[in-house]
């Protein structure tokens, strides 16, 4: 055997055990919470962990008998598709804006709002919807989700924009196009599938966020995952019907992830090539 | 349809400056084209007539309107792009009909004049496919329906056939060329190839750095160049330039001692400026019988083109090429007499470049 195929077989094998650990990191404490939720609640806790078990539904139904899960799933709807919405109402402009005018300040400047701690709008946030009785509001919910979904949206059009070949503007403002109309009948339709990712990527981070809803909510507005926060010690922990809970909350994520699988990675790649 | 005026038009990009301080009037129906090297500024004048660039100082009119600051959507201006620019997610017939739409024109006419378009473009067939499903010929063919159908003041070009194979952009060329004798609208086509400009223009305009360095009709620009420059960038091969110098009554190349035979008119001129560039063209040298009639040269190089030989010899310290009858059928290494033909010539000044007339 030459030295390049052996090269080449380390190369695989070395991927292959990549892959595993990768795999094993990623999928293990989710199918470990899958199959906890269907567990009985004596055994998720158990050491060593159970593998075979009678497969229960005591814990979903638990779960929905002792919390008002659905209304706080329907809070979490609310919010998540609110914030997309905004997120998509602002950041299509925006992104066509910067990728137009080659002015990119203002898309760093929401990407470095997107890094910074949640911690550090938190406080100020509280206080002015606070003042203004907003509180507990849908309203102040998505407003401060639209800070996760905002960038999301811009980032991943951007790149959508500027890959539609300027000429193609430059000859819509010559048949008679304003801006406005650019984006609308033109540039907005050659970027659905990027739409299309953004919507899916804010929905996901939106409804996967946490620490604005812990803290600018109340009872009526919680979203699932700041209310699966409040299972753990009050009382004693329903290890059960959290996993359960946990179950349910990542279930529309990963099977949104998983439906457009393939437009989400042609989606993110678009633009990068010129066609 | 309307004339297009420019008046002391200054176009800079920061401290740079393309275009310095140009006047140009292109009248009403007339197919001017905008030829010269990269760089020289024939887009950015092409676009600054679109609206798609603004203007830095001086005036710019569509017909009596001065149009400075008017959007290029408020024009009523036509433009093919040199990449076609057709809407990747519109049909042909959409791509065509859309500006239309957008005037608020109504059905029954749009449809008419789109059909009438493809017609004449032969693209009827492809009314319902998409950009992407056209070849390259096929969509530069939408690209100019998409501009007729609108009957706009202009129609610009921005080099629309440099994506095109030799054989389709010679068909496309004489297509626009018949399409423009049709239309009788203004057009303004950027080229960088001399021969695109020769055949389809009405005038050329010849730029260089920004400047005009000639505006005339195609046979003007080819037989009195005006400088030294439109002279070699018209033309194709080029001009041959040698230096010269009036010496005893004689024209003789400023390196060697090679007497050039110049006909009276020309001489005049050389004797008047003592020394100058000598401009001939390939297709200017005649074959001569006898070594005393003309320079002798040797072959370097025998391009046999089918209707014409062109041969390479070096004189004068450079290279030159003759164009000579192929029947002559030269080989590398023969020595040839080559003539200027008389009144073909051209004397440049050798400070400046301007023709001496």
């Amino acid at each position: 055997m030459t030295d390049a195929a052996n090269t080449d077989r380390w190369i695989r094998w070395l991927n292959t055990v990549q892959l595993v650990i990768a795999g094993v990191l990623i999928m293990a404490p989710t199918v470990w919470m899958v199959l906890s939720s269907f567990k009985p609640s004596f055994e998720v806790t158990a050491y060593p962990p159970t593998l075979i078990f009678s497969p229960t539904l005591d814990n979903y139904v638990e779960l929905t008998r002792t919390t008002p899960f659905l209304s706080y799933a329907l809070n979490s709807l609310i919010v998540t598709v609110g914030s997309t919405a905004l997120g998509l109402l602002f950041g299509i402009p925006a992104a066509f804006a910067v990728s137009w005018t080659r002015i990119s300040w203002p898309a760093i400047l929401t990407l470095a709002a997107r890094m910074a701690p949640g911690t550090l709008f938190l406080l100020p946030w509280y206080v002015m919807f606070r003042q203004v009785g907003m509180i507990g509001s849908y309203t102040a919910l998505i407003l401060s989700h639209a800070v996760i979904t905002l960038p999301i949206v811009i980032w991943v059009l951007l790149p959508s924009f500027d890959g539609i070949p300027r000429s193609v503007f430059e000859a819509a403002q010559v048949d008679g196009c304003s801006v406005t109309r650019i984006l609308w009948r033109i540039a907005l339709p050659l970027v659905a599938s990027g739409v299309a990712v953004s919507a899916i990527l804010a929905f996901v981070f939106s409804w996967n966020y946490f620490l604005f809803a812990l803290v600018l909510s109340n009872g009526d507005t919680k979203t699932l995952i700041a209310a699966a926060f409040n299972f753990i010690g009050e009382g004693s922990t329903q290890w059960g019907a959290l996993m359960a809970a946990a179950t349910l909350i990542a279930l529309p994520p990963l099977v949104l992830a998983a439906l457009v699988q393939r437009w989400l990675v042609s989606g993110l790649t678009l633009g990068a090539v010129k066609g | 349809m309307a004339s297009i005026s420019i008046r002391n038009l200054t176009k800079r990009y920061g401290n740079f400056t393309v275009i310095p301080d140009l006047n140009l009037e292109i009248a009403d129906h007339e197919f001017v084209v905008f030829v010269g090297p990269s760089g020289c500024g024939k887009s950015t004048l092409l676009r600054i007539i679109a609206g798609l660039e603004p203007i830095s100082s001086g005036d710019l009119y569509i017909g009596d309107k001065r149009v400075n600051g008017v959007q290029a959507a408020q024009r009523d201006i036509a433009m093919v792009f040199q990449d076609y620019a057709l809407y990747p997610h519109m049909r042909v017939y959409d791509n065509m009909s859309f500006a239309l739409e957008l005037r608020g024109t109504p059905k029954a006419e749009i449809e008419a004049r789109v059909k009438r378009a493809a017609a004449l473009l032969h693209i009827e067939p492809y009314l319902d496919r998409k950009p992407k499903e056209l070849s390259g010929g096929q969509r530069q063919r939408v690209a100019m329906g998409r501009a007729i159908v609108r009957n706009p003041k202009a129609f610009l070009f921005d080099e629309p056939l440099s994506n095109l194979d030799a054989k389709l952009r010679g068909q496309v060329r004489a297509e626009i060329k018949a399409l423009s004798q049709q239309l009788k609208t203004t057009m303004v086509f950027v080229t960088h190839d001399q021969i695109e400009a020769m055949t389809m223009a009405d005038r050329i305009v010849v730029l260089q750095n920004g400047t005009i360095q000639q505006y005339d009709t195609p046979e003007t620009v080819y037989e009195r160049p005006a400088n030294q420059f439109v002279a070699g960038f018209i033309g194709s091969p080029a001009m041959n330039f040698f230096p010269v110098e009036w010496r005893q009554e004689r024209a003789v190349l400023s390196q060697g001692r090679t007497v050039v035979p110049l006909d009276g008119e020309t001489a005049g001129h050389l004797s008047k400026a003592g020394n100058a560039v000598l401009g001939i063209r390939p297709e200017h040298f005649a074959v001569a019988a006898d070594a005393a009639d003309g320079i002798a040269i040797d072959v370097k190089l025998v391009e046999p083109l089918g209707s014409d030989t062109l041969i390479h010899f070096d004189l004068a310290g450079g290279s030159a090429i003759a164009r000579v009858d192929p029947a002559l059928r030269p080989k590398v290494g023969d020595r040839i007499t080559l003539r200027p033909q008389p009144g073909k010539t051209h004397l440049f000044d050798a400070a400046n470049g301007q023709v001496l007339r």
